[in-house]
This record gives structure tokens, C-alpha cells and sequence, in this order.
């Protein structure tokens, strides 16, 4: 069972919202791509299609696969905001999957030449709006304030 | 693996499953889909299989890594295939390794051409690429001097006889079937022919060349340009015969294998070559040929392995590596990529009996020949994980940028 929420996956399925994925290189290096067709399927998994085999992100994230590294998703839409880390847990080339995206890519787009379906399994979800940080860090580290908040 | 953490894992099962082999548990080949996998298909070298069993033609890992291979009823020690809860899975003395699919069926492979030909029998298919070998004897083997890793022959010899399948392809055939490939969305991205050396001509291989040409301007037939994402593996060509080819074919980029990177084991396992060639000029012609089709546009596959084959090979792994890692860097800095294989001594050939080199003899190979093409900054896109998927070290590079 998928780690996602509801609200979470409709996000996911929302096309308006903000898609962020960030993967980082074998020295550490970060890279971020934002794509709106960043999805959710039928297994609660993440389904980010890569167009450029060649691309940084593409190289990242075959070495993420690789070596077993967390990518991260920056999900938002209005007052939600949310950060999802997982696994690549398959890259997939060919066969009826690959084929379904291939035609989804071509109505997006006729110039798209899809390379590869990266599914990506949720590890860890964290509520990224200001509100949930802040209260979340005034529950666990009470200490960390400014004084004048508390006057009177 | 721990010793080999900057490798791919995936790249190193694969490996040790080539070189150990596999088997299916019944559960495993229960989920086999005739109407979805590939349980047929036509091959140069290994087995076209028998018509009558339905077994998976090859693997395809969770990164889309390949594994080009067959399973073995008599290998000593292999893996196995076993379906859990519901996925399939590489498992090893009872523990999983790693999930696997099988090869999916394009839409083209049941159907038939105007002559008849079983359209899968005409080109076989792996996960991006269409594979067509329009000639499946080797003129080599006449005079008994055919490559002592090669089954080619034997292969096409007991398919012709037990399956009727035919050891030449027509170009109608090639065409009708190229035709109906291309109206599958996204199947493939490379179209690479392979053949049986041709020795006749006026000069030695002018028939071979003719033969391609012949192939590749009937399947070149189906596309909008003259040039078309394509390769050939084939005999070492002249530069005339090299320029002819290119100037009369969609071909793009052009493979003939060295096989063995050592002058005295290539006169002993590839010995027709040696003979009719020789195999420092076989090497020029190679090395010539990025004239023609330019520096990473060329490459020459080995038989990883095979320079331990006994009496007369290299009997210290380290000795071995370090023979053809030299050689495969004289290709490269000349503007040819080595790619190797997995040696399997097959049955049908003359090395049946023989044993393949450790596991780490094949890490540090794959590891050596994708540093080489690294540091020469030679591109494999033509022979890569999803194009061919025989070949550990062009894996690599997919990791690389």
C-alpha cells in the first residue's frame, strides 16, 4: 500500500500543480528538474518520464537506481506544499507500460521522443508548508523562538 | 559487490548469470504469456530453440539492463528463475538476487509475410532493437576453420532441419517485415543486421558487402532519409568495400569483431580469419573504417574470456586483463570502441567443455573497457544497454556523462 495520501496522489494526478524532482550526481551534486506531467499510478508509485537519455537527470537517476540513492519531489498547489524522498525502484524501456507513456508523451507533444519510465516507490512524505515546519519544529524544540513573539 | 561499489549491481548479476547460466523453476515458466513474451526467436550464435517449448528467450532487469542468455540444463552451478508472490525473481541457493521480466513480443512477430515467412523468423526483436541476419552460414566453417567459440553452423544447421527455418533471408522479406515493425509507437530505436562471413567475390567478402547492401537498402526502404539509426556486425571490410557500403545504405555506424585481442589466440581460435585475413590487418581495417563512419561510430566486439580458453590461452587472470585492456586501448585511442560479451562455451562448439573465467575477471573487464571509452571520450550509443544489451562494459556507460 502506497505511502501517499489521498490528497497527496490527487496532487500528484493534478497537471496545474508544481512538480519538482531533485536527484544528485556520484560527487553529491544536485540537479533539479520541474515537469508538471510528473504522475502517480495505479500502485501508488511516482511516474516521472524522462525525454532526454542523455540528460544529467537521466544519468542521476540511473545511478540512484544503481546504488540504491533517494531522489526527492517537490509537490505544491496554492497552500499545500509537500516534500515526498523515495527509491527509482524501475526503469523502464520497453513493453506495454513504456509503449503507453511513449503515445501519452506524442499527444503532449509530437517533437517528444520518450526515453525512459522512471517509477519511483515513496519512502517518506513531509508536509512542506510553513505552518507544519514551524509547528512541527515549536512541538520538538520549544527553545527556538524569538522573545518578543512570547510578550505579552 | 562490496568489493566493486562504484559498479553497477545490476551489471554484475548480469554478468555472473551469463557466465553461470540459469534455469526456470515450473512456476516460473507457468508465467510465461505466449500472447506477451517472446518464447521464439531467431539468433546467429546460441540456439533458435526448439518450436515446440515455450521458454522465455531472455531477461530483462528492474534499470532495463539486458541479459542475453540461455538456460542451461547441464551448467553445474546455476541460478534459477522462481515466481514469489506473484513477481519473478534471479534466486541464488534459495535467496533472492533480483526481480526480472521476460522480453515483451512486438506486434509484428505472429504475423507472416506475402511469401509465408513467420515474421519473427525474418527479424527478432530485443527490447529496442531489430535484429536481422539475413545469412546464418559462415563460409569459414567450409574449410573447417570456423571460430572455436562460434556454433553459428551448427545452429542454422538443425534449425534449417528440424524447424524449416531458412538459413537466408529474402529482401522482400526483410522489407515486409521492417514495414510492419515500424507501426509499433516506440519499439525501437535501432535496426542492426549480422551475417555469417562471406568469403567469395572477386575479392575475398565482395558478396557479403553485396549481401548487405541488398538487406540494407530494403529495409532502408521503409524510412523517410537515406541514413537511419543502424548498425552491422560483419567480416572486416576493405576501405573500398567500407565506402561502398556506406555510400549505397542507410547503415550509420559498422561493427566487425576482433574477437580475440591477441595476434597469437586469434590465430588459434579464430583461425580462418587468420588465415584467409589475417589478424593485423583485420585490426587496420577496423581502425580504418572510422574514416568512413567516424570516431565512436565503430566498435569491435570480444569474446570476454575466451583468451583463457585451454591449451594455449592465458592461464593468470591478471596477465589476461592486462593483454586485452592494452589492446582495446590501442583500438580506442584510434577512434574504435571494444565492447565484449560473456564467454559461454556452447554446445556446438568447439570449446563445450571448457570453463569461463571468475566473476571478478568479468567486473574488472566491463570496468575497464567503459574507463577506456571514458577517457577517449568514444560514445556507445550505437551497441548500448538498450540497443543490445550483450555487452556489461557498454552497461557502464550508462552511469557515465
Amino acid at each position: 500500500m502506497s505511502i501517499l495520501t489521498e490528497n497527496i496522489q490527487v496532487l500528484l494526478q493534478d497537471s496545474e500543480a508544481a512538480k519538482v524532482l531533485a536527484t544528485v550526481d556520484n560527487q553529491g551534486i544536485p540537479h533539479i528538474v520541474s515537469d508538471n506531467t510528473i504522475t502517480i499510478n495505479d500502485e501508488g508509485q511516482i511516474i516521472y518520464l524522462e525525454l532526454i537519455e542523455t540528460s544529467r537527470n537521466s544519468v542521476n537517476l540511473v545511478n540512484s537506481i544503481w546504488f540504491k540513492r533517494k531522489v526527492a519531489i517537490h509537490l505544491s498547489k496554492g497552500e499545500e506544499s509537500y516534500q515526498i524522498k523515495g527509491y527509482p525502484a524501475y526503469s523502464i524501456i520497453c513493453g506495454p507500460v513504456f509503449e503507453h507513456y511513449y503515445k501519452l508523451s506524442l499527444e503532449r507533444n509530437p517533437e517528444f521522443d520518450l526515453s525512459t519510465v522512471w517509477i519511483i516507490e515513496p519512502d517518506e512524505v513531509i508536509n512542506d508548508t510553513y505552518d507544519a515546519r514551524k509547528n512541527k519544529e515549536r512541538e520538538e524544540h520549544p527553545l527556538i523562538t524569538h522573545l518578543d513573539r512570547l510578550a505579552k | 559487490m562490496d568489493k566493486y561499489k562504484d559498479v553497477s549491481p545490476f551489471v554484475i548479476i548480469k554478468s555472473d548469470v551469463t557466465r553461470r547460466s540459469f534455469i526456470y523453476t515450473d512456476r516460473a515458466l507457468g508465467a510465461l504469456d505466449k500472447s506477451k513474451h517472446q518464447y521464439q526467436q531467431r539468433v546467429l550464435i546460441g540456439s533458435n530453440r526448439d518450436k515446440n517449448a515455450a521458454v522465455p528467450v531472455s531477461l530483462l532487469l528492474r534499470d532495463g539492463t539486458s541479459i542475453i542468455g540461455m538456460p542451461s540444463k547441464t551448467a553445474k552451478n546455476p541460478y534459477v528463475v522462481d515466481q514469489i508472490d506473484g513477481k519473478l525473481f534471479l534466486t541464488d541457493q534459495g535467496e533472492i538476487v533480483e526481480e526480472v521480466h521476460y522480453w515483451y513480443k512486438p506486434d509484428y512477430y505472429d504475423k507472416f509475410t506475402s511469401s509465408g515467412t513467420p515474421m519473427w523468423q525474418v527479424a527478432s526483436s530485443r527490447p529496442q532493437r531489430l535484429d536481422i541476419d539475413p545469412n546464418s552460414h559462415c563460409h569459414f566453417w567450409n574449410k573447417g576453420n570456423g571460430c572455436k567459440f562460434c556454433n553459428i553452423n551448427a545452429n542454422s544447421t538443425q534449425s534449417e532441419k528440424e524447424c524449416n527455418m531458412s538459413k537466408q533471408l529474402t529482401a522482400q522479406d526483410v522489407y515486409e517485415t521492417v514495414k510492419e515493425a515500424l507501426k509499433q509507437p516506440g519499439a525501437f530505436t535501432n535496426l542492426k543486421m549480422s551475417s555469417g562471413s562471406i568469403l567469395s567475390g572477386a575479392e575475398i567478402f565482395d558478396d557479403e558487402v553485396d549481401m548487405y547492401i541488398e538487406m540494407l537498402q530494403a529495409a532502408g526502404d521503409n524510412f523517410k532519409d537515406k541514413k537511419f539509426p543502424s548498425t552491422i556486425v560483419a567480416s572486416a571490410f576493405s576501405e573500398k568495400q567500407l565506402a561502398k557500403l556506406y555510400e549505397n545504405t542507410g547503415l550509420m555506424t559498422y561493427t566487425s569483431d576482433i574477437e580475440i585481442p591477441n595476434e597469437a589466440l586469434f590465430a588459434w581460435i579464430c583461425k580462418g580469419k587468420h588465415q584467409e585475413v589475417g589478424y593485423t590487418e583485420w585490426k587496420r581495417r577496423i581502425i580504418r573504417a572510422v574514416d568512413i563512419f567516424g570516431a565512436g561510430n565503430v566498435s569491435s566486439g570480444i569474446v570476454g574470456g575466451c583468451e583463457m580458453a585451454q591449451p594455449h590461452g592465458f592461464t593468470n587472470e591478471d596477465d589476461a586483463l592486462k593483454a586485452v585492456l592494452e589492446e582495446a586501448e590501442d583500438f580506442a585511442s584510434q577512434g574504435v570502441s571494444v565492447v565484449h560479451c560473456v564467454w559461454v562455451p556452447m554446445h556446438g562448439s568447439a570449446f563445450h567443455n571448457q570453463q569461463n573465467p571468475s566473476l571478478e575477471y568479468y567486473v574488472r573487464l566491463a570496468k575497464g573497457l567503459s574507463d577506456l571509452r571514458k577517457k577517449y571520450r568514444l560514445n556507445i550509443d550505437m551497441d548500448n544497454y538498450r540497443k543490445c544489451g550483450n555487452h556489461p562494459d557498454s552497461d557502464l556507460d550508462r552511469g557515465n556523462l
